[in-house]
């Protein structure tokens, strides 16, 4: 068990300089002079040079790396370009919000996405089938913000029910907990389609095994044999889709907070890249890059705890 | 593209039974089997036609895309208020929406085939080379494992965040995003095709690893993992709007539909038709890529049917 952990955490030590390298390349790849960008438009050329020595541009890019590294590992990725605060400060702020979406829209869509899945897989065929799948096509093809906007249209202004615009609280606040809805509702949306999809065919694989056969010839109830024994099962799958869904579910963010004024990651980053903040912007790239690859390591690890078999 | 095996050269390369794993032995009347599909007929049937109002948009445009007119959010002609000149209303500006709509879904779908098209070609000749080549593939795939770990919005962003705003930034991160998905179908196919007996047989004749690999093993792999490709055309046509919506991708005067529903959002109160109607259109076009790209894929593969 252990040793499965610290194999991954190994692996992932690749990828991890993988995406710093790409961070790294990000400013080496920005057409022109980096100390310029960095220093924006209106610099003078003293601050140009200024910038250029202190990024150390003036020496050769390995060794640049290798500073660049040093700092990424004091948390250092300087000062925004607009607000001139720690670019680490802007983005702890904005973290809370985006993890708070996120979870929103998880805790209801993929109950429902598993539990429509198997009413699929279990009345395979069937019209209900055909609706569950009908419905899980049209949700992966259903552009976000369509969503979001048709939520706001009827749930906020048609019927005023909700806000959206905004975060005013934590969602253990009541008006936080009302300005999460909207949001968290068409995030969800999004993720329904694949989690159906992936667990109908999923249960119908398990539900051909032969441990199903034999607990349906003990004489166990249906509704038994599918839950204990196939769905059971069935989730391992399920668990791993959720974590290759990490990346829609990031860009699906960018989208939702956007639209919904939403303080999180991806409306700093879209903001950002439009305001030409680029420090901002290239560590809400990174920090992006990072959740998805701790995402993805939670899920490889959850999935040998599920699976005993890939523990060896 | 020719998905059957009408060159006899090929035909005689690859014995019907022994053909690789994306296509089954029955590949011959996969089209007619698609077609008894009701729903993705008609996907396919709704695709085609409105790849081809695209392609014709400047001789059915009614009006000027870009042209302003004195009808602002006019809502469409069949509704109270609206205009018979403006079959679908006019925008915020007095723009023709209908107009918009058929040149910015030519962009829209542009930017789409060009990605999936260039991702496409570098995915599958890296999976190729992979298979070709076994000794670079655990170097390979690895790089791929790494590349699949950054989602297509965030590359998006990124590139956007130093290249600034633009259709090639957009375009760029949609093709890289789809090159590893490519690499990988490229070589679970192409691995297929080194294992057979005509590959061995052209080394043992002495033929050049330039000649096997396009004779050979380019050859009886394209089809299929063009068919394969494909089935990416929704999630990156879907991608590629949802950018342009942020503000990154298409900019102004341009026309694309997913900045169009962007432009729409402020009006969206008095006139949710600006809105509303390119949304419809994206979710069409991606809802009939997605529908027949899956039932292609049950006539092909029938092991992968859901």
């Amino acid at each position: 068990m252990l040793r499965t952990i610290i194999d991954r955490l190994l692996l992932s030590i690749p990828v991890l300089l993988g995406v710093l390298l790409f961070g790294f390349l990000l400013l080496q790849l920005v057409p022109g002079d980096p100390a310029r960008v960095v220093a924006g438009p209106t610099a003078t050329p003293e601050v140009v040079a200024q910038i250029r020595e202190e990024m150390g541009l003036d020496r050769p890019v390995l060794i640049q790396f290798w500073a660049y590294l040093e700092r990424m590992a004091v948390g250092d990725m300087g000062r925004s370009m607009i607000s001139n605060k720690a670019v680490t400060a802007e983005l702890g702020a904005a973290v809370g919000p985006t993890v708070e979406l996120m979870l929103a829209s998880l805790v209801w869509s993929v109950p429902v996405g598993i539990a429509m899945g198997t009413l699929a897989a279990v009345l395979r065929g069937s019209l209900a089938d055909r609706v569950v799948m009908g419905l899980s096509v049209a949700g992966v093809s259903l552009p976000i913000f369509f969503i979001s906007l048709l939520l706001i249209q009827y749930l906020g202004v048609v019927w005023p029910i909700f806000p959206f615009i905004g975060r005013p609280g934590p969602w253990y606040t009541a008006d936080g907990f009302m300005a999460l809805f909207l949001p968290a509702l068409s995030l969800g949306l999004i993720l329904i389609g694949p989690v159906a999809r992936m667990t109908r065919s999923s249960v119908l694989e398990v539900l051909k095994l032969d441990h199903v056969r034999t607990a349906r010839a003990k004489g166990l109830s249906e509704l038994h044999v599918v839950l204990k024994h196939g769905l059971r099962n069935a989730l391992i799958p399920v668990v791993t889709l959720i974590g290759l869904q990490a990346g829609y579910l990031l860009g699906g963010a960018v989208v939702t907070e956007t639209i919904f004024s939403w303080p999180g990651l991806g409306r700093l980053v879209v903001g950002a890249i439009l305001s030409s903040d680029f420090t901002v912007a290239q560590g809400a790239v990174l920090l992006f890059a990072l959740g998805f690859i701790t995402i993805n390591l939670i899920i490889d690890i959850l999935y040998s705890i599920l699976d005993p078999r890939v523990r060896k | 593209m020719t998905l059957a095996a009408t060159d006899p050269e090929e035909i005689t390369a690859v014995p019907e039974e022994e053909t690789v794993s994306a296509a089954p032995p029955a590949r011959a009347h996969w089209f007619r089997r698609l077609l008894r599909d009701r729903a993705a007929a008609l996907a396919l049937v709704t695709l085609v036609l409105i790849i081809l109002a695209a392609i014709l948009a400047p001789w059915l445009a009614p009006f000027n895309p870009a042209e302003n007119s004195r009808s602002i959010m006019t809502p469409p002609a069949w509704t109270a208020g609206g205009e018979p000149q403006h079959l679908l209303g006019t925008d915020g500006q007095g723009r023709d929406i209908l107009s918009r709509l058929l040149y910015g879904s030519r962009l829209t779908l542009l930017i789409g085939f060009v990605a999936v098209g260039i991702g496409g070609a570098v995915g599958s000749l890296i999976g190729l080379l992979s298979a070709f080549y076994p000794r670079l593939d655990p170097w390979v795939m690895r790089g791929v494992d790494i590349l699949l770990s950054f989602p297509a919005i965030l590359l998006g962003l990124a590139l956007v965040a130093v290249m600034g705003q633009g259709i090639v930034p957009v375009i760029i991160a949609l093709a890289v995003s789809s090159v590893p998905d490519c690499a990988r179908i490229a070589r679970g196919i192409a691995v297929g095709v080194m294992k057979q007996e005509f590959i061995e047989a052209g080394r043992a004749v002495g033929l050049s690893d330039l000649h096997l690999f396009n004779r050979y093993l380019l050859r009886n792999c394209i089809s299929s993992i063009m068919i394969f490709i494909s089935l990416r055309f929704g999630q990156i046509v879907l991608i590629g709007a949802t950018l342009s919506f942020l503000g990154l991708g298409a900019r102004p005067p341009a026309s694309e539909l997913g900045m169009m529903a962007s432009q729409g959002r402020e009006f969206l109160l008095f006139a949710p038709h600006i809105a509303v109607i390119p949304s419809v259109l994206i979710f069409v076009i991606v809802l009939s890529a997605n529908v027949a790209g899956d039932a292609l894929r049950d006539v092909l593969d029938p092991r992968l049917q859901a």
